[in-house]
């Protein structure tokens, strides 16, 4: 039974929804501040009536909570978050839905707080890389909130990709978990073992410490592919540790791709936030004109310093233009690495230069929403 | 041949300081000067025959496994005793400090420069700008930490803070002996403010840069001045 304070903040939070829409706001985050103001406690009242499923992780949240909200649509009605709503509010707001199951993205440093108050069936687990540092401080830092907030979620099962060493710390003490192996991938910032502090010994793309941290030893293990190949395969695995039947995506479906036509000009938008996923995006394939978009607000971190551990190489024989608040961090970093761009005040500008039909856009986090949705 | 050492980059590399070795090659092959970056590991001996040795900011674990290697031979302090230029920055310039405080134990640094750091209450995260002696302009940067260095008797800051906080205390950033500089600026500091990588280059050479000109890296970093202070 919901409580008439529960109700009532379900109703307010509801009518803030509708007005939020009718305003052209996504609707997603105001109801669940409402809701948590009315009622501290409706996260954990809400999450009682259904099966909760959170995601986390530096990279691949939202897609990845797509492909499971997808999967597990096959066995039951699904509440999911929205785009990037993966703030406390944003969990809120979806669990309002009367579904069987919810399936949320939720922020790193959130992900502790989130599962004590919904007790959730499963959580995976993706990554943990450098992000945001100015808000996040330190990688360890996260990895020992989660550590120890996973060792007392005894009735969770954790799915964790533990070719991350700071993933496999994170679970290393779990009651249930699925440790799952790609067959190793070398880590950026890997070089200390987050259990014991030692110098993290690597073979390649495995790790084995003297504490026991390994990804040699494993519950599961696939054949390595791409970020967006990884989250697929552990998004099909906790649909089946549900009883789902499995689905195929493809690269599109989970990377944070959107095609939009600009004029004469058609612009491929790839997000990109942080040194992992830069480093990811600049593997792929690129048209020979590349726009780079770079910001520096609060959720791209304010602090720019890791332009310089990315290696943009791969752009040297491309028509580079760069744009972005911060785009003078970006094209001095550029010009350090030897290669040559045009830097341009805005994404307007910009698209003017495009000298092909087609151009891939680089987009730092804030700028990709603005830009293309 | 200008022989730039970056030291245990893969420790210290957290806060995107690697680059102010790149900078600093960048700028000196502008004025003609060949330089050639070695990246030493954790793993490696540490050379005594380089010109500029740089340490970037760590978390807490990886700064006590890079001191503990740099302490096994004492080489970065023979290399600074032959003149050898050293920049460390954030956890680098409290490992080369006299002590500081890893979690709860106080730890003898490397002693070249005479500084000691204790825990602040608070991380000091942000935009800082401070204004050195050393420099006509005031030096930009951004910092994140949450260490409190305080100077010995007699020893000289990097700058006084004009936003911000460096040190965290009496309102000065990092520290200066001869060759040896400490801040807490990352930004990398060297990208943002090209005149201190000239200043090293001049310190390591013995002779003076009159004609660097690069007008990105001048526009860059007038950009910062403009909004941090």
């Amino acid at each position: 039974m919901v409580s008439p304070r529960l109700a009532i903040a379900i109703t307010l939070a509801r009518s803030a929804s509708w007005a939020s829409r009718l305003l052209g706001n996504n609707g997603e985050t105001l109801p669940g501040r409402i809701l948590l103001k009315i009622e501290p406690e409706a996260i954990a009242l809400l999450a009682q009536s259904k099966k909760v499923i959170l995601i986390s992780g530096t990279n691949g949240k939202t897609s990845t909570t797509k492909a499971v909200a997808k999967i597990v649509r096959q066995i039951g009605t699904v509440s999911t978050s929205g785009s990037g709503s993966n703030l406390s509010w944003g969990a809120a707001t979806a669990l309002m839905s009367k579904t069987d199951f919810a399936v949320l993205e939720i922020d790193e440093l959130h992900l502790p707080s989130v599962i004590a108050q919904t007790e959730p069936v499963i959580v995976l687990a993706l990554n943990l890389t450098r992000d945001q540092l100015h808000r996040m401080h330190e990688v360890k830092r996260v990895a020992d909130r989660w550590h120890a907030e996973f060792t007392e979620a005894t009735e969770t099962l954790f799915v964790a990709d533990i070719d991350d060493p700071f993933i496999n710390y994170a679970v290393a003490n779990s009651t249930k978990s699925m440790r799952v192996s790609f067959g190793g991938r070398k880590h950026p910032d890997g070089a200390v073992c987050p259990k014991c502090g030692s110098y993290l010994v690597w073979e390649e793309v495995n790790y084995s410490c003297s504490c026991g941290l390994t990804n040699n030893v494993y519950d599961k293990k696939f054949a390595d592919g791409s970020a967006a190949f990884r989250n697929a395969a552990l998004a099909n695995l906790v649909g089946e540790a549900l009883g789902a039947e499995q689905m195929v995506f493809t690269e599109n479906d989970l990377e944070r791709t959107v095609t939009k036509i600009f004029g004469t000009k058609t612009a491929h938008f790839r997000l990109t936030k942080n040194p992992a996923s830069w480093t990811e995006a600049l593997h792929a394939e690129h048209k020979s004109d590349v726009i780079l978009v770079l910001n520096a607000r609060e959720v791209d971190g304010i602090d720019t310093s890791w332009l310089w551990d990315v290696s943009f190489a791969s752009l040297a024989d491309k028509h580079v233009i760069v744009c972005g608040e911060r785009g003078i961090d970006l094209a001095y970093r550029l010009n350090v690495e030897g290669i040559s761009s045009t830097l341009v005040t805005s994404f307007d500008e910009a698209i003017m230069l495009v000298e092909k039909s087609e151009v891939s856009v680089l987009s730092a986090y804030t700028a990709f929403f603005e830009l293309v949705m | 041949m200008l022989e730039i050492i970056r030291i245990h980059n893969e420790l210290l590399g957290t806060y995107g300081d690697r680059g102010n070795s790149d900078v600093i090659k960048f700028r000196a092959a502008l004025v003609g000067i060949d330089s050639r970056i070695t990246d030493v590991s954790y793993l490696d001996s540490l050379p005594t025959q380089g010109d500029i040795y740089l340490l970037g900011g760590a978390e807490d674990a990886a700064q006590l496994l890079s001191l503990s290697a740099l302490k096994k031979d004492q080489a970065l302090t023979h290399a600074v005793d032959k003149g050898a230029v050293v920049l460390a920055i954030c956890a680098g310039f409290q490992i080369i400090g006299s002590t500081f405080v890893s979690s709860e134990n106080q730890v003898i640094g490397l002693e070249l420069l005479d500084v000691a750091t204790t825990p602040g209450d608070k991380r000091l995260v942000g935009d800082i700008a401070i204004k050195s002696d050393l420099f006509e302009f005031p030096l930009t940067g951004f910092e994140n930490h949450s260490g409190v260095t305080t100077l010995g008797i007699g020893v000289a800051p990097l700058g006084t803070v004009l936003s911000g906080n460096g040190n965290g205390i009496n309102g000065v950033d990092g520290a200066v002996s001869g060759n040896v500089f400490g801040t807490y600026l990352h930004g990398p500091v060297l990208a943002r403010n090209p005149e201190f990588a000239d200043l090293l280059i001049e310190r390591a050479t013995g002779s003076t840069l009159t004609s660097v000109h690069d007008e990105l890296a001048d526009r860059y970093a007038n950009t910062y001045r403009s909004l941090t202070y």
